[in-house]
């Protein structure tokens, strides 16, 4: 598949096409065809099957559970605010977050798969923290209420941006097959968050008076952020001093829309 | 039901589709293939093109609203996955019918205007009856009638204007090929994971089958306006005639067994539906559904 822009630097486009363009279907396939092309469920097949301890294989277990219910809410919720996106574009971009989020749940399930389990699912429920199951019943419900703003500021900013710090910290003391399925996701929050903060944005430039409300929104569900992150990254063995330059990371990321 | 779900995988939809049969495609065609001239420099054929092109607009968004909207009902992990793989098929189909639109001259600022003008008020109705179920979160009436009525419907659709087209207007003919594939996969689903949850459900089986009917019975309203222009049929033939006569086209475009150059608009309309039905006759057997015929049949 080619980019319809036909190489151009999309940064180089007027405004309306640059969106026209990086909310395409065609924009997306561009993307993900690097890194995603002889990766069956998110890993080359010689990426190396590590022993792994069974202590330390519980400990996975749970965390990988973790993010299948962080990925089902994503999946939901993007499916969810097709129904009401104020475009056609927001619209092909939000299906195309729809597969990557499925495509997200997938490879976790297969993951906890590979590493011996034989109903995930269930074990996805046995498993799944309370912080971020009481984040993902919030977020349907704003997806529900159909609350645009509020809706994809939960969704492409709030919770887009946790996974990404958490993936992204997962990732450098995981092991091989692991790293490998969480780099590729991390690829795919990284557009999802673009959408959110550049739509958040010119919203926010638009509308001034809808901060205060995304302020409530974020007031609300940042609590149950930083638990799910101290669950998750204690779970995953990142050292108590690191964890709470990880929680930084997130309010930084949510604070360059200018809530602080 | 694991098994067969896992057929449905996004893995799967990865290596058929977008590094399958998209490999290589511009908006689901050739990069360097454009609308063939007939259609651009004819006036009456370019008019038809936009009419008949917006209609598939409608009928693509209709099932991204649909399959979308279906995943958060959906009982299931796999099926919920198999639904986002649909959701960006439909996202696809909508942005390549609208590109359509564009190339056959239709200016983006005034896209929704033409989608208004032309959008077939009986395709309308077919699209609420569907999103009345896809918003009450109905997940087994909504895939009946998604993934059974209109992928049932949209794919001999397609394949009549594949037939139709391939010859005269490749560029077309490639991008409808590619929609087919992906409507082969839907229609698929829909039959095999529904035939078992309807069995659990026998309730629901009146509700679904009124949805049928009312569903069918703008189909066929559909089809019988997009029929009525002769001026487009008239124009066609004598184009196919002259493309013949040039040796430009090899054999004479068929459809289930049928010339197309030698049918009637009535006959090809009755060809259609009668096709469509028969094919929704079988398939809502398979899953223990009655036919249910329109009013006015």
């Amino acid at each position: 598949m080619t980019s319809p822009s036909h190489g151009q630097d999309p940064h180089r486009l007027e405004p309306e096409a640059f969106l026209e363009e990086v909310h395409s279907f065609e924009f997306w396939f561009q993307a993900v065809s690097g890194y995603l092309t002889g990766r069956p469920y998110g890993h080359r097949a010689g990426a190396g099957a590590p022993l792994i301890e069974p202590r330390e294989r519980e400990r996975l277990l749970t965390v990988l559970a973790n993010y299948c219910v962080g990925e089902t809410a994503a999946l939901e919720g993007a499916s969810g605010l097709i129904a009401f996106a104020p475009n056609r574009q927001a619209k092909i971009f939000l299906s195309t977050q729809v597969v990557d989020e499925g495509r997200h749940l997938e490879v976790l399930l297969h993951r906890m798969r590979d590493l011996g389990v034989a109903d995930a699912e269930a074990e996805v429920e046995r498993r799944a923290n309370h912080a971020l199951v009481m984040f993902k019943r919030r977020l349907l419900e704003l997806v529900a209420s159909k609350d645009w703003e509020a809706a994809i500021f939960a969704q492409n900013v709030i919770l887009e941006a946790m996974e990404f710090v958490v993936f992204q910290t997962h990732a450098k003391r995981a092991d091989p097959v692991t790293r490998e399925v969480l780099e590729g996701i991390v690829r795919d929050e990284r557009r999802h968050i673009g959408f959110g903060e550049n739509e958040i944005g010119r919203r926010l430039k638009q509308s001034p008076h809808v901060r205060p409300r995304l302020g409530e929104v974020r007031r609300e569900l940042d609590p149950l952020v930083l638990a799910s992150f101290e669950e998750t990254l204690a779970e995953a063995e990142v050292p108590r001093s690191e964890r709470p330059e990880l929680g930084r990371s997130y309010l930084a990321a949510v604070a360059r829309l200018g809530f602080e | 039901m694991a098994d067969f779900l896992s057929a449905y995988s996004i893995q799967s939809w990865l290596e058929s589709a977008p590094q399958g049969y998209l490999m290589n495609t511009e908006y689901g065609h050739a990069p360097d293939e454009k609308e063939a001239p007939i259609v651009l420099e004819n006036p009456t054929m370019r008019a038809a093109a936009i009419r008949t092109t917006v209609q598939l607009v409608v009928g693509e968004r209709c099932a991204l609203a649909a399959s979308s909207g279906l995943i958060n009902s959906a009982p299931d992990e796999a099926s919920k996955r198999f639904l986002a793989t649909q959701t960006i098929d439909e996202a696809r189909h909508v942005e390549v019918f609208t590109q359509r639109l564009y190339d056959l001259g239709v200016k983006k600022a005034e896209l929704e205007d033409a989608l208004k003008a032309h959008a077939n008020p009986h395709l309308v109705k077919f699209a609420e009856v569907l999103l009345e179920k896809v918003d009450k979160k109905d997940f087994v009436a909504g895939v009946v009638g998604q993934n059974v009525i209109l992928e049932g419907m949209a794919f001999h659709v397609f394949e009549l204007m594949h037939a139709g087209n391939q010859s005269l207007n490749p560029k077309f003919g490639h991008t409808l090929s590619g929609v087919i594939a992906d409507e082969r996969r839907h229609v698929g689903f829909g039959e095999n994971r529904i035939g078992s949850l309807i069995r659990e459900n026998p309730g629901k089986k009146p509700e679904i089958q009124a949805m049928q009917r009312d569903m069918s019975y703008h189909m066929l309203a559909t089809f019988a306006a997009a029929f009525r222009d002769t001026t487009e049929r008239d124009e066609m033939e004598r184009i196919t005639r002259a493309a013949e006569a040039r040796g430009e086209i090899a054999k004479p475009a068929q459809w289930q067994g049928a010339d197309l150059r030698a049918l009637e608009p009535a006959e090809m309309e009755r060809l259609l539906g009668d096709t469509v039905l028969k094919e929704f006759k079988i398939r809502l057997g398979r899953i223990g559904l009655e036919y249910q015929t329109p009013p006015g049949q």
